[in-house]
């Protein structure tokens, strides 16, 4: 039910908190986001096994961190390696045997559907689908800004991580050699080829990225709703994001994940709790409705 | 009849008016959907709520549950289905997705996440499988007959079908929209044969699953898809005692296929005699090829 009666000051408040949480989400969705506009910019398919990854990575990390007594950090890095690994190994098994035979990606999509399944039921059976909570990583302590909003030490330090991260891969994708191969590849990946690009090591190079970047948005994915098998469904929020960002334009994963993450939280705030998920795909229906090629779409939809 | 065996009957014929819908829209009009258990949902949940609260007789229930699933496509359709790509698949993400999340959220109308209970007892074996047949009668008609090469023309060569005075927009949605009253009446089917429903059973996974049992059976290929539908179903019935690696092999059998024969089991052949003389032809080719091996 809304909340109205509050006062005026304390609804001050909550819209802070709100937006702050949602900023919070957004990043986390950013991170998630751009492993799919990633491997769409480059294979112009949607990776539906991408939401195995962060399971994976979120897998990794919780049975470092409780069986082997390692730290955060440790934990984090195999997470990210098993993750990224665990990226190239699907792409080496399912993919490319697809895209050496054929042009079509619809048969990628599909066999991409068939992976998510797998990875899922893999935990299902081996380690039950019963939800686990990861151990206290990342202090949940709140602090107080000036007495106005509370907002959770987790959320900034979330928001942080995905700054740092994000930073990273434009690094990469702007500085270095590989970088350039992949944008170049994401122009366009026959020329690319034809230029003396190595396609399957790049394709390779740009799954390990996109499967790191979704291992981190998995452990915070995890820290903030538990760990369970089907944890990965929750990337089709990611994909909405980079859909509403423009599929294939980073900055667009990135402004769609960062809007779609402020609405969730904002309608949670003021509305009610359970349409944040209907808000989602209403932004998606409009989106497609008004704009199909997304905010940063370069592909303008050919009209029939 | 054991009561068993006609229950897997009945799963079998409602199943395949529901992927004889998808196949239309993926296989013929090359229309990639992956929300079609949407329209599955507005179908069950229209006529359950006619025939329990309403008390209405079931086939205008079913009928209604068609008719409104096929206007949704409709709606859905107009805008994004003037553009060629990929637009449309995203939106039926999307349009799954909403459906599943209105109906938790319906209240007492439809009763939220726990699930619409005693619905009528109407889908019994002569129904189904009368539906199917009557289903069935109509769609191959209709991919025999002028539409059904206007759709194919549409997938495979949409300047080419424009150019021939076909307004390819048109029929790409008349396409949808019937592929919609399929999946409507499969769903409204659904529910008089399981007497419950729930949102949950309506999600991705159960549209994934619709798309990948057509091109399991051949994209292009009716009979290629019932086929596909009655092995995927027998497999699953056989793996229930180990239910818990039953996804596991499902999801695995997807990504086999993908990467061994992509075209699905029949490709684009149906069944009948045109099939073996185009197996035949195919055979002697190779036969006389100009390298003399087989290609």
């Amino acid at each position: 039910m809304p909340v109205f009666n509050i006062e005026r000051g304390e609804s001050l408040g909550i819209l802070i908190q709100q937006i702050i949480n949602g900023l919070s989400l957004g990043s986390v969705y950013a991170l998630i986001a751009v492993g799919y506009s990633l491997v769409y910019s480059i294979l112009m398919f949607s990776n539906f096994a991408h939401g195995g990854f962060l399971v994976i990575g979120g897998y990794i990390c919780y049975f470092v961190l409780k069986d082997m007594g390692a730290g955060i950090l440790i934990a984090g890095f195999l997470s990210l390696l098993g993750a990224g690994a665990a990226a190239i190994l699907t792409e080496r098994l399912a993919y490319k045997p697809i895209r050496e035979k054929t042009n079509n990606t619809l048969y990628l999509l599909i066999a991409s559907m068939g992976m998510s399944i797998v990875i899922e039921n893999i935990f299902v059976v081996t380690i039950g689908g019963r939800f686990r909570a990861l151990p206290d990583i990342i202090p949940t302590t709140p602090i107080h800004l000036s007495g106005m909003a509370t907002i959770s030490a987790f959320d900034l330090i979330s928001l942080l991580a995905a700054v740092v991260f994000l930073s990273i891969l434009q690094l990469i994708l702007v500085k270095t050699k590989w970088g350039l191969a992949i944008r170049a590849a994401a122009y366009n990946l026959r020329i690319a080829s034809l230029m003396g690009v190595n396609v399957n090591l790049l394709i390779s190079l740009t799954f390990f990225i996109a499967g790191t970047l979704a291992s981190v948005g998995g452990i915070f994915l995890a820290v903030r709703y538990t760990l369970y098998p089907q944890l990965g469904g929750i990337t089709i929020k990611a994909f909405v994001a980079a859909v509403i960002g423009g599929l294939g334009s980073l900055p667009g994963a990135v402004v769609g994940s960062i809007i779609l993450g402020l609405a969730e939280m904002l309608t949670a705030g003021f509305i009610s709790s359970q349409l944040r998920d209907l808000v989602v795909f209403f932004f998606l229906v409009i989106t497609l409705l008004v704009r199909p090629q997304g905010l940063f779409g370069k592909d303008v939809g050919e009209k029939v | 009849m054991s009561a068993y065996t006609e229950g897997i009957i009945c799963v079998l014929c409602i199943n395949a008016i529901a992927v004889m819908g998808v196949s239309l829209v993926t296989g013929y009009t090359g229309i990639f959907s992956l929300g079609h258990a949407g329209y599955m949902a507005i179908g069950a949940y229209t006529a359950a709520i006619l025939t329990a609260r309403y008390s209405f007789y079931f086939i205008p229930a079913i009928v209604a549950g068609g008719l409104l699933a096929a206007l949704i496509a409709y709606i859905i359709g107009v805008p994004t289905l003037k553009l060629v790509g990929d637009y449309y698949a995203i939106a039926s993400i999307g349009l799954g997705e909403a459906i599943r999340l209105i109906l938790e959220n319906g209240g007492t109308f439809t009763r939220g996440a726990r699930g619409f209970p005693g619905i009528p007892n109407y889908t019994n074996l002569t129904v189904a499988v009368c539906s199917f047949v009557i289903m069935a009668f109509l769609m191959f008609n209709l991919i025999n007959g002028r539409f059904g090469r206007a759709f194919k023309a549409c997938r495979d060569d949409y300047i080419a079908a424009s150019l021939l005075g076909y307004n390819t927009a048109k029929y790409r949605i008349l396409s949808l929209v019937i592929s919609g009253f399929y999946c409507g009446v499969a769903g409204a089917l659904l529910g008089g044969f399981l007497l419950y429903i729930k949102p949950l059973m309506f999600d991705m996974m159960k549209s994934t699953e619709l798309t990948s049992v057509v091109v399991f059976g051949g994209l292009g290929s009716m009979s290629g898809t019932l086929l596909g539908m009655v092995i995927i179903t027998l497999i699953t019935e056989v793996f229930r005692p180990i239910s818990q690696y039953r996804m596991l092999i499902y999801g695995a059998i997807l990504v086999i296929i993908m990467v061994l024969r992509p075209e699905g089991i029949m490709g684009q052949y149906e069944f009948g005699p045109g099939m073996f003389k185009a197996i035949k032809e195919k055979f002697k080719g190779d036969h006389y090829s100009e390298e003399g091996r087989k290609v």
